[in-house]
Parts: structure tokens; C-alpha cells; sequence
């Protein structure tokens, strides 16, 4: 599905990311956590191709992204559904036409009513009946991840990229969402990629994550196995503890 | 203290030079990229062109009018007083100002004043979507934020600078007439007379109108499209829009005024 | 529709209003600062380089290619009477009172307005205004003070640098694309321009460079929401000084004559 070898990238003359190598079954649901600036979003951004390694390959579906032109990227980019880490609604959009937007713009073809009706079950789907035609700005902070959600999931993209799914929101909310974001999993047979800075939830989440600290990536593998990780970074991350490097 | 603000003169004129390279490359891709996205009518929401048109229209009308004819008042103004002071002879002051104002005037002054208006609209809208990510929500969905955004604008913008021009052209020209009559009692039947303005005066003000309306959302589109994200980006962006389209205003203006000069006038 | 357009038309008189209004207070507060004139010296110098010698670049190019535009406007008349005396003077004259001031006015204001509206609305939202209030230090006497003062002086002389760069990009272009040589650009120059044509723009530039100031100050700390509100004021201050520069040039040209 997603293949990263040794990628490296400056931004501004900063190494962001730092020989990064990764390799995403189809199917598996991958957990990305690190503490504030290790370089997560700009990890997905790059996967989406917004920026572009100095070095290294990714591999989507045996395409190297870091090799075609941005307008190739425009149509692979079609089928990776991305959840912002602020939403990124559209302000001059309503709830239900953010949400049609991308389903819009894969098929130009589609019927107006159809297009419609699918919005309408999406937002259905994820407990937003009834505000479809209200603007983004009127809705709460829960409320507006969750159209961020439809929106990235209504294309039922093979890969699904949630970048802080839950931040800002109350237990009960990311619990919520954690379930929704499952059961979306399952319906659409999706690759997951989540960021959270709740480490805790996301272990709930995930089969498998991803430590990442100062752009390197300190443990990659199973959830189950993160506990007996003898890297002091990921050990200290892991429990919260106060004592250690970071 | 002057050493040391020769020495930082130096580090940022070198600064600036290469910042200056990346910066033209990057206008230069945008431009060629709205030049190309005017035939992807597929990207573009269908209507999209009349809603911006509108918008300019709708965002600059009133602003144009109030100072495009204060502006044409004074200068009528300032030239009466001069011929007063030479000659005395008010007869040519009406043929003559129709004349500058067709091919001068009106033209630099309409863009400066769309550059501020307009310029600086379509800076802070789109290097808002910039630092709330939904440029990058956009290119998720397979849409380039070029072909969406700026072409629609560049399209209204030239149209809406045409005609927002001759409007202020009409508009200046009464302004001025009113401003003679008062003030130096010239004739308005003195004043209306056009057969100064030849072909060239209106070539050269119509491809003015032409080139500076499609500068203006190339320029600040670009300005938007960079934004930096952080509380001050926006501004900053809303800044270098106004500054760096008003610039090209300019700077177009002259070349256009030079050739015209040297081939049709 | 027609009462919502009647709606809109009233809506925007009272926000036009408020504007005006809080314009107004703004300069009471700024006069109410001043007596007796203790305001922050070194945020003064700061903003004196910060905005005087920042703006030289925007300057001296936009003065350069407006004394070529307005060298070529009066070109038009020597091809056709041959009238090479009239372009120093016919330069000089639209450059000193009118041109000069108001297309430097509104790089100014593009340049150094918006920027220090972008400035003071991100002191606003990120509550650094409050800050200073919570340390008891009078955010007019430390910010907006020495701003208005440093916009008003750094206006003025960035006009004379501005003539002196335009009347000579003007003699420039008169020598290569008119094909007045640099004596009879002076002697034309010389002759028929007095000081009080000068005179007559600067004191214009100064009137602008307040105006400015006022707009950029009142956009700036009335920010609302955000990053984004940011953007909004920068573009609603560039557009009310544009405005106030036009209007009072209407004014000013008929009371300083």
C-alpha cells in the first residue's frame, strides 16, 4: 500500500524529517504519536505530497510520488481521504456541499440529486442529520471534525489519513469518534493512518504505531509491543513520565 | 553604527537578491499556470466567473467612483490654475485633459486603486484558506488551487477592470467638465470636445486597462497562494499584495506608455 | 429585496459611522497623549528606521517609473508642437503637487500602513495589548503615539527623496524616449517651477502621512477573530486610506494654493 525508504526532509534548512522508513500493509491500522513538533503532520503532508523529500522514495501503490508532477499527484491524491488537523472546512461551502466536494470532483459526471443523497447519508452516517445546509462556522468544535470526517471518508479512499482526529474534544466525543472511525474502517475495507496526541485513546485504535521524536522514527511496529521497547524516548513518551531525555 | 548598518544593508540587499529569484520564479510559474488554467473548464465551478465579477464589481464601484472623481477634479483643477498663470487661454484645457485621461490618467489610476481594493481582497481571502489548510483540503481533492481560485479571479478581474475603466474614464471626464465650469467658468461645449483622442490614445488605454486588470489577481493570488502560516500571515500577505500589485501597475504602466509612445502616438 | 436592500444600505451607513466615529476618538485620545508630549522615545526611533528607511526601495522605484509615465504623458504634446520646453515643466509641475504625493501616499500606505495595522492586530489577537495594559503601561503613549508621529515625518521626507528620484527619472527618459536633452529638461525645470509647488506637495504628504496613520492605527487595534480578521483589517485600512488620501487631496488642493 505505502512504502517509505529513507526519507529525508528539509524545511528552511531544518531537517524535519530524518531517514524515515515505513512500510503500510493494506488494510493495517498504523498510529502515529510523538510529542509536540517531532514532525508527524509534516510526515503525512509529505505522504500527500505538499512537500517533497530531499531524499528517499514513497511508494503508493508501487508509484514513487516524490517523482511525478503535482498534476499526476492532483489524481492520486483522489484516493487518499485527509482529515485536517483543523478541519479544513471550506467557509464558502455548507455543511453538506464541504462533504459532496470531493465525491464532486472525482466523478464531474455525477447527478446533482444523487450527489445530493449521498452527502445527506454520509452526514447521516456520522450523526450530523439536520445540519446539513447549516455553515461550518455555526456548528461546534465535535460537530466540525465530524464533517471533516465525512468529508474524507465519502470517496471510500483506499487510504484514510486522520490527522488529531480527537484533539479538543471530551472522552465521551473521542470515544465516539474512535468508534465511527472503526466502523467506517470496516465498511470501506480502508488503509488508517491516525495522529493523536492521546496516546491512550489511540492505543485503543490502532494494530500498529509509529514513535516519531525530533523527525526520527524511534519505534515502528505493534501496539502490543510498544510497553517493551527498550528505547528510553519511547519509554518515557509512552508512560508520561517526568524523568528521562525528553 | 554606520558600519553596522552598511554591513546589514549588504546581508539583506544579498538576502533580498536571492529571495528576489525565488520569488520571480514562483510568479512566473503562477502566471504561466493561469494562462494555461483559462482552458481547464473543467476545474472551474460552473458560474464562479460572474460570482467574482460581481464581487469586484460589487467590492470597488463606490470606491472608484468617490476617488476617481475627486482625482479627475483636482487635477483639471491644477492644470487651470497653470494655464491661468501662463496664458489665460482656457480653450484647449478640456480636449487636452480627454486626451490625457484616456491614455494616462485614467488607466494607472483605476488599477492603483483596484490593486488596493480588489487586490487586497482576494490576498486575505485566499491566504486565509491558506493558514486554515483548505488550500491543501482543496489539492486533497484533486482540485489545483490555481485553476479554482485564481483563474476565475483573473478572468472577472480583466473584464471588471475594462469596464470599471471606461466607467471611470466617463466619470472623470464629467467630474472634470464640472470642476472647469465652476471654477474657471470654461463652457462645458468648450470643454466636451473629443476630436483630440485619436485611435492610438484609445489603444493604448484600453491594452493599459487590459494588462494591469489581469496583473492585479495574478500578483495578489501569488501573495495569497505563499502565505507563511502563524497570526501574522495573513496581513503580511494582504501587505505584499497591495504593495507588489500596485508595483506592477506601475511598472507595466511605463512600459506601455513607452512603447505606445514610440510606435502609435 | 427591497427592504433587504434598504437593510444592507442602512447597515452600511452605521458601520461607516462607527468607523468615522471611532477614527475621530482615536485622534482625541492621540491630541489627549500629547499634552504634555510624553510618549516612548525608543519605540519612536524604531519605527522612524522601521518605516522611513524600510520604504527607501518602494520608494525610489515607484517614483522612478512615475517620472518616466509622466515624462511620456508630456511627450505626447513635443511630438506634436515640437514643444520641448513645455516636459521639465509639464514633469515637475505634475509630480511635485499631485502624482507625486498620491501615488507615494498610497505605496506608503500600502507599505507601511497595512503593515503596521498587520502589526497591531496581531498584538490584539494574540492579547500582547492587554499584556501591556496588565503592566500599567498606556498602549497610546507606547504604541500608537510614536507611530502616528514617525508615519507623518517619514511621509514627508520619503516625498522629497520621492521628487528628487522621479524629476530625475524624468530627465532620464525625456533624454531617451523624448529626446529632450538634461539642460533644456532643467532650464524648462528651473524656469517656470517655484518652491511653492514643492511646498504645496509636502504639506500634502505630511496631511497624508497622518491620515494614514489614523487608519492604519484605528484598523489595527479594532481586530476581531483571528488570523483571518488580521487580513480583513489590513485590507479595509488600505482601502480607507486610500480613500481619506483622495478625498483630502480634493480638499487640500483647493485650500493650499
Amino acid at each position: 500500500m505505502l512504502k517509505l525508504t529513507d526519507i529525508t526532509l528539509k524545511l528552511d534548512g531544518n531537517l524535519i524529517l530524518d531517514n524515515i522508513s515505513l512500510n503500510i500493509q493494506p488494510g493495517s491500522i498504523w498510529g502515529i504519536i510523538g510529542p509536540p513538533a517531532s514532525g508527524k503532520s509534516v510526515l503525512v503532508k509529505t505522504i500527500c505530497g505538499f512537500f517533497k523529500p530531499q531524499r528517499g522514495s514513497i511508494l503508493f501503490n508501487d508509484t514513487d510520488i516524490c517523482k511525478i508532477p503535482e498534476a499526476k499527484m492532483l489524481e492520486i491524491r483522489k484516493q487518499i481521504g485527509m482529515l485536517f488537523q483543523n478541519n479544513a472546512l471550506f467557509d464558502f461551502m455548507n455543511v453538506w456541499e464541504n462533504v459532496a466536494f470531493p465525491l464532486r470532483r472525482s466523478n464531474p459526471e455525477i447527478d446533482p440529486g444523487q450527489l445530493r443523497q449521498k452527502a445527506w447519508k454520509r452526514l447521516k452516517k456520522v450523526g450530523l442529520a439536520g445540519s446539513e445546509n447549516k455553515l461550518c462556522s455555526e456548528l461546534s468544535g465535535g460537530m466540525q471534525k465530524r464533517v471533516g470526517i465525512a468529508r474524507a471518508t465519502i470517496n471510500k479512499a483506499p487510504l484514510n489519513i486522520y490527522d488529531e482526529p480527537t484533539a479538543g474534544l471530551d472522552p465521551v466525543t473521542t470515544s465516539k469518534i474512535y468508534d465511527l472511525l472503526l466502523e467506517i474502517k470496516r465498511q470501506n475495507s480502508s488503509t488508517v493512518l491516525a495522529i493523536s496526541s492521546d496516546v491512550e485513546g489511540l492505543r485503543d485504535f490502532v494494530d500498529n504505531i509509529i514513535v516519531l521524536y525530533e523527525g526520527k522514527v524511534r519505534y515502528s511496529g505493534p501496539e502490543k509491543d510498544l510497553e517493551s521497547s527498550t528505547d528510553p524516548v519511547v519509554h518515557q513518551f509512552v508512560r508520561g513520565e517526568e524523568e528521562g531525555p525528553l | 553604527m554606520i558600519k553596522q548598518i552598511s554591513t546589514n544593508i549588504f546581508a539583506t540587499i544579498g538576502d533580498k537578491t536571492i529571495n528576489i529569484f525565488v520569488a520571480a520564479k514562483t510568479l512566473f510559474l503562477v502566471t504561466l499556470n493561469t494562462f494555461r488554467g483559462v482552458f481547464h473548464f473543467k476545474s472551474r465551478e460552473k458560474g464562479e466567473i460572474l460570482k467574482q465579477a460581481y464581487e469586484i464589481g460589487n467590492r470597488s464601484f463606490l470606491f472608484v467612483s468617490v476617488t476617481l472623481s475627486a482625482l479627475g477634479m483636482v487635477l483639471v483643477f491644477q492644470v487651470c490654475l497653470q494655464i491661468n498663470k501662463i496664458t489665460g487661454d482656457q480653450s484647449q484645457v478640456g480636449p487636452e485633459f480627454i486626451k490625457g485621461m484616456i491614455h494616462a490618467f485614467v488607466p494607472i489610476l483605476t488599477a492603483m486603486m483596484l490593486a488596493t481594493r480588489v487586490g487586497a481582497g482576494i490576498a486575505a481571502e485566499i491566504g486565509s484558506m491558506k493558514v486554515t489548510e483548505q488550500i491543501d483540503a482543496l489539492r486533497m481533492s484533486g482540485v489545483d488551487p490555481i485553476d479554482y481560485l485564481i483563474v476565475p479571479r483573473f478572468i472577472a478581474s480583466i473584464f471588471m477592470t475594462f469596464i470599471l475603466g471606461i466607467y471611470a474614464a466617463l466619470l472623470v471626464i464629467l467630474a472634470g467638465a464640472f470642476m472647469a465650469h465652476h471654477s474657471f467658468g470654461v463652457n462645458y461645449n468648450v470643454f466636451f470636445v473629443f476630436d483630440k483622442v485619436t485611435w492610438g490614445d484609445l489603444i493604448i488605454g484600453s491594452t493599459k486597462l487590459l494588462v494591469h486588470g489581469s496583473a492585479i489577481p495574478v500578483v495578489s493570488g501569488y501573495c495569497g497562494l505563499t502565505t507563511k502560516v502563524g497570526s501574522e500571515g495573513v496581513g503580511t500577505a494582504t501587505t505584499r499584495a497591495v504593495i507588489n500589485s500596485s508595483l506592477a501597475v506601475i511598472i507595466l504602466d511605463f512600459i506601455i506608455s513607452a512603447i505606445g509612445l514610440m510606435t502609435i502616438q | 429585496m427591497i427592504s433587504s436592500f434598504f437593510a444592507s444600505v442602512g447597515e452600511k451607513i452605521l458601520n461607516f459611522s462607527k468607523i468615522i466615529g471611532g477614527i475621530v476618538y482615536l485622534f482625541y485620545q492621540i491630541i489627549l497623549a500629547l499634552l504634555p508630549p510624553k510618549f516612548d522615545l525608543d519605540e519612536f526611533w524604531r519605527n522612524l528606521y522601521k518605516m522611513g528607511v524600510k520604504s527607501v526601495p518602494i520608494i525610489i522605484l515607484t517614483a522612478f517609473f512615475t517620472g518616466g509615465i509622466m515624462v511620456i504623458q508630456a511627450s505626447v504634446f513635443v511630438k506634436k508642437f515640437g514643444a520641448t520646453s513645455l516636459v521639465g515643466w509639464g514633469a515637475g509641475y505634475s509630480v511635485f503637487r499631485e502624482v507625486g504625493p498620491i501615488l507615494l501616499g498610497l505605496m506608503f500606505s500600502g507599505r507601511v500602513g497595512s503593515n503596521n495595522t498587520a502589526e497591531l492586530g496581531t498584538m490584539v489577537v494574540t492579547e500582547q495589548i492587554d499584556g501591556l495594559k496588565a503592566l500599567a503601561i498606556d498602549p497610546f503613549r507606547y504604541l500608537i503615539v510614536p507611530r502616528v508621529l514617525a508615519m507623518i515625518i517619514m511621509l514627508f521626507l520619503l516625498t522629497i527623496i520621492g521628487n528628487v528620484v522621479a524629476i530625475s527619472g524624468a530627465a532620464l527618459f525625456g533624454k531617451y524616449i523624448a529626446g529632450v536633452s538634461y539642460a533644456g529638461f532643467w532650464t524648462s525645470f528651473s524656469q517656470n517651477l517655484y518652491l511653492g509647488d514643492l511646498i504645496h506637495g509636502l504639506i500634502k504628504a505630511a496631511i497624508f502621512g497622518f491620515i494614514v496613520s489614523l487608519n492604519s492605527c484605528y484598523f489595527g487595534i479594532s481586530v476581531k477573530g483571528g488570523a483571518v480578521g488580521v487580513g480583513k483589517a489590513v485590507n479595509n485600512s488600505v482601502v480607507a486610506s486610500a480613500l481619506g488620501i483622495v478625498i483630502f487631496d480634493y480638499i487640500l488642493t483647493y485650500n493650499i494654493t
